[in-house]
């Protein structure tokens, strides 16, 4: 694996270098207070609800986002682009997993008012639409050579997996409205069902898994949807972070497997 | 020594007293065991019969009859008619065999009289608009007698007035002071004098239905304990609001005094409520409670000397999408949780205590969460392997929420959940269990004296169901009658029973009543693994005074009689 950029390789943290927004750094802190001042604003004054005041200042910092990405298309190409635009869409999501889970086990809120931060955005269509979104930027990535790593394989793995969850969950979704279309029933919007996992997803609740351990899985067959769902994407954040930081500055050989690879290539050499 | 130092030396003082304070509450007793140690109380034990006299042979499974009893209701079932009514069970005659007697909504209750062999005979009762019904001896005479409560009613009493030469004869009675409105209640001796009080909860959903605007400034409803005196019963009144299905007297607090937990329904929480000698004193054990309580029901399922305490609600046993179609319109109509913190949920909730007494909810990791739109759930040792297992019966109708299903009626198997041995519980579909008429009222006993369990269930808008339990299994079987002669409590009502065995040690506790709107026979069934050595049979009397027999032989009904104080 090659470096694009020389400043990345020899960037003591390359991750942070690459996430660094440099020229749009006052850009940045202005829209967060513009952001900070407007949601205030819009929450005490104007009656916004905190969702929608979030959901706004998540837009403006889209401003000073693509001033960033421009520049990092021309600094290290576009596919070191994507990823860095990956780990931060990413990042933003897991931060939302992460409210709900402080919410539901710091503050002690009930599995119904943890939300998160943009409840709104807690449909069937949109955790499809975003995880089928991240699994082709990695395979994006992947195919490009980036990402290529044990961290970036176990990454696909495990996004594969939970995009299959959530395949599964809008399979449900959109059959359930269906029934309840041929009922003659509107205005359900049948969100939150489980699925594979979790506690009365098909692992826990199949019939073709009862009476076998596969029903009693302990963590996959009882978690609540919340704590699986910040399972999936914690996991898939911390992978992430990992595949990204080895690509940008892959492992070299330590000093105690040099004499080691040293034999083998004189065995090598011998036959 | 630092300001710091001499706080942390009060703390560990103050801590040191506190857990003085708190084991000195405690009766003594050695872990696991559940006597106190002492002085233990002289009974008599007489053999009251020899079970396992079945002449039909056993199939694996239950045999379904019906009953000559139906809860029905006139024209189209309304919202709260779908609440159905209950059923209890215990020998009202004295003739050794456990008699059936059936709440009704819309027509007369009523009493099958247990002839042997499954034959029954009908009695009808001049009461109208039952919806609980408990056996109990209120009145001290020895007799069992019949309370109901009703739809936007009080409380009836039928005592048994029965003789050697009639046994069979009840008439109206009165239980004085008890004027309220009352849907569930449970009968206890709740102020340790040795008298029976009663708790009763309203429903007040149904009540301000029926009522109107008398119901809006008429009062009389809420959760009432009224403790029995020498003249009558005095009420107190301990919430001026409830949506009482159910209500349970648990030891919640450990203090060998009998507790008050009620069970709301409409995402009301439950309530719970301990004596403290004088008073009654509002207590919150749990961290998690079932959001529209429909029945409470305790039993030991893992075996450990301690109860645990199950509760149901709505939740679907099957996920596949037709299933799902059905329920989402429903829950979608009912009430929202108004705070954030609401400790409720929409599923069966199964509360075990922790090493530290406190109690969580396990229902999810033991498999009872979800049984459908549950009604009664109880625990039985269904096929005596030493194991409660657990029954719940379900469904509903109605024409208000229920408008989108044919017949308005959500069509349910009952759930019959098999525990496996270490506490956690599967579908046991085989046994035959699975009816699919709305169940409401639900009890078990040895109906047919063959050792075996059977299960009454009254249905709603069609006729109650007797399951006949022919399970085959290496297992026996010992059930216990305890009398309490000379005292005013005189089937032990809030007694604790524990048969040690080497294969574990098997609790029951003598109540009035359990689920939902149901009454339990006083004779308590313990079911024995085939290859078990009894050694011996506790018994804690409800005034914490102790009896143990060594070496009860199995297969056998035994009467246990205690005499004086």
């Amino acid at each position: 694996m090659t470096m694009e950029s020389p400043a990345l390789a020899s960037a003591r943290f390359p991750l942070l270098e690459l996430l660094h927004p440099r020229g749009a750094t006052r850009l940045l802190i202005a829209t967060i207070l513009v952001a900070v001042v407007f949601g205030v604003v819009a929450t005490s004054r104007l009656g916004w609800p905190l969702w929608g005041a979030l959901a706004a200042g998540l837009v403006l910092l889209l401003i000073p986002a693509s001033v960033k990405w421009r520049s990092d298309l021309r600094r290290y190409g576009p596919a070191l682009t994507v990823m860095g635009a990956l780990l931060v869409l990413q990042g933003f999501h897991g931060i939302e997993h992460l409210a709900q889970f402080f919410q539901n086990h710091v503050l002690g809120l009930n599995l119904r008012a943890s939300n998160g931060l943009l409840s709104p955005a807690n449909a069937e269509w949109v955790h499809f639409i975003w995880n089928w979104g991240v699994l082709l930027a990695i395979v994006a990535l992947l195919v490009s050579g980036r990402l290529r790593n044990v961290f970036g394989y176990a990454l696909l793995i495990w996004t594969v997996a939970h995009t299959l969850e959530h395949t599964y969950l809008m399979v449900r979704h959109l059959q359930v409205l269906d029934e309840l279309k041929a009922m003659g029933i509107k205005g359900i919007t049948a969100q939150g069902l489980p699925g594979i996992l979790g506690q009365d997803g098909w692992l826990a609740r199949a019939d073709v898994t009862q009476g076998s351990f596969l029903c009693r899985i302990p963590g996959l067959t009882v978690a609540s949807r919340l704590d699986i769902h910040f399972g999936w994407n914690a996991g898939e954040l911390a992978l992430l972070v990992l595949a990204a930081h080895r690509t940008l500055r892959p492992a070299t050989p330590r000093r105690w497997a040099a004499p080691r690879l040293g034999r083998l290539a004189v065995r090598g050499g011998v036959r | 020594m630092t300001a710091h130092t001499r706080w942390l030396g009060l703390l560990v003082v103050a801590a040191a007293v506190a857990a003085c304070g708190i084991v000195a509450s405690r009766p003594a007793r050695a872990p696991g065991d559940l006597l106190p140690a002492g002085d233990r109380v002289a009974v008599t034990v007489a053999v009251e019969g020899h079970l396992s006299t079945a002449t039909e042979p056993c199939t694996d499974t239950f045999i379904t009859h019906e009953l000559d009893a139906r809860t029905d209701v006139s024209g189209a079932i309304r919202m709260f008619d779908s609440n159905g009514s209950g059923v209890a069970i215990d020998d009202l005659d004295g003739d050794g065999r456990l008699d059936l007697v059936f709440a009704n909504l819309d027509g007369p209750d009523s009493i099958l009289w247990n002839d042997g062999s499954l034959r029954f005979t009908r009695a009808e009762l001049a009461d109208f608009s039952s919806r609980a019904v408990n056996t109990v001896d209120v009145d001290g005479d020895g007799r069992l007698d019949i309370v109901f409560t009703h739809r936007a009613g009080g409380v009836s009493l039928w005592r048994n007035v029965g003789s050697a030469e009639d046994p069979r004869r009840f008439e109206p009675g009165s239980l004085p002071g008890v004027r309220n409105r009352a849907y569930s209640m449970a009968w206890g001796d709740i102020n340790g004098d040795g008298r029976l009080d009663l708790v009763t909860g309203s429903y007040d959903a149904e009540s301000f239905l029926e009522l109107g605007d008398t119901f809006m400034f008429g009062g009389g409803d809420g959760v009432f304990a009224y403790l029995q005196g020498a003249d009558g019963f005095s009420a107190e009144r301990l919430a001026r609001t409830s949506h009482a299905l159910s209500i349970a007297l648990p030891d919640l607090d450990l203090d060998g005094r009998r507790d008050i937990l009620v069970g709301n329904d409409f995402n009301v929480q439950d309530a719970a409520w301990r004596w403290t000698g004088g008073a009654f004193e509002s207590v919150k054990p749990f961290a998690t409670t079932t959001e529209d309580t429909m029945s409470l029901a305790e039993g030991d399922i893992d075996n450990d000397g301690r109860l645990e305490l199950f509760a149901t609600d709505m939740k679907p046993y099957a996920l596949d999408v037709p299933t799902l179609a059905a329920w989402l319109p429903v829950m979608d109509k009912m009430p929202k949780q108004k705070a954030l913190t609401d400790p409720q949920v929409v599923a069966n909730v199964l509360q075990v205590r922790d090493a530290n007494d406190i109690y969580r909810d396990q229902a999810v990791t033991r498999g009872v969460s979800a049984t459908g739109w549950s009604w009664s759930g109880k625990f039985g040792d269904l096929d005596n392997d030493g194991y409660l297992d657990l029954y719940v019966v379900n469904g509903m109708i109605d024409g208000q929420t229920l408008g989108h299903l044919e017949g308005h009626e959500l069509v349910e198997e009952n759930q019959a959940l098999r525990n496996a041995g270490d506490g956690t519980f599967a579908p046991a579909r085989g046994w035959g269990l699975g009816a699919t008429e709305s169940g409401r009222g639900m009890a078990m006993g040895d109906l047919n004296d063959d050792g075996r369990l059977d299960i009454v269930v009254n249905n709603l808008a069609s006729g109650a169901r007797l399951f006949e339990n022919r399970l085959c299994g290496p297992g026996s079987d010992l059930q216990v009658d305890l009398r309490w002669a000379d005292s005013a409590n005189t089937h032990a009502l809030g007694a604790q029973l524990a048969l040690v065995t080497d294969r574990g040690t098997f609790r029951r506790d003598v109540i009035s009543g359990s689920g939902y709107l149901s009454g339990d026979p006083a004779r308590q069934q313990f079911g024995i693994p085939g290859d078990a050595t009894v050694t011996r049979l506790d018994i804690l009397w409800p005034d914490g005074r102790g009896t143990s027999i060594d070496a009860p032989a199995v297969g056998q009904r035994l009467v246990i009689t205690r005499s004086g104080t």
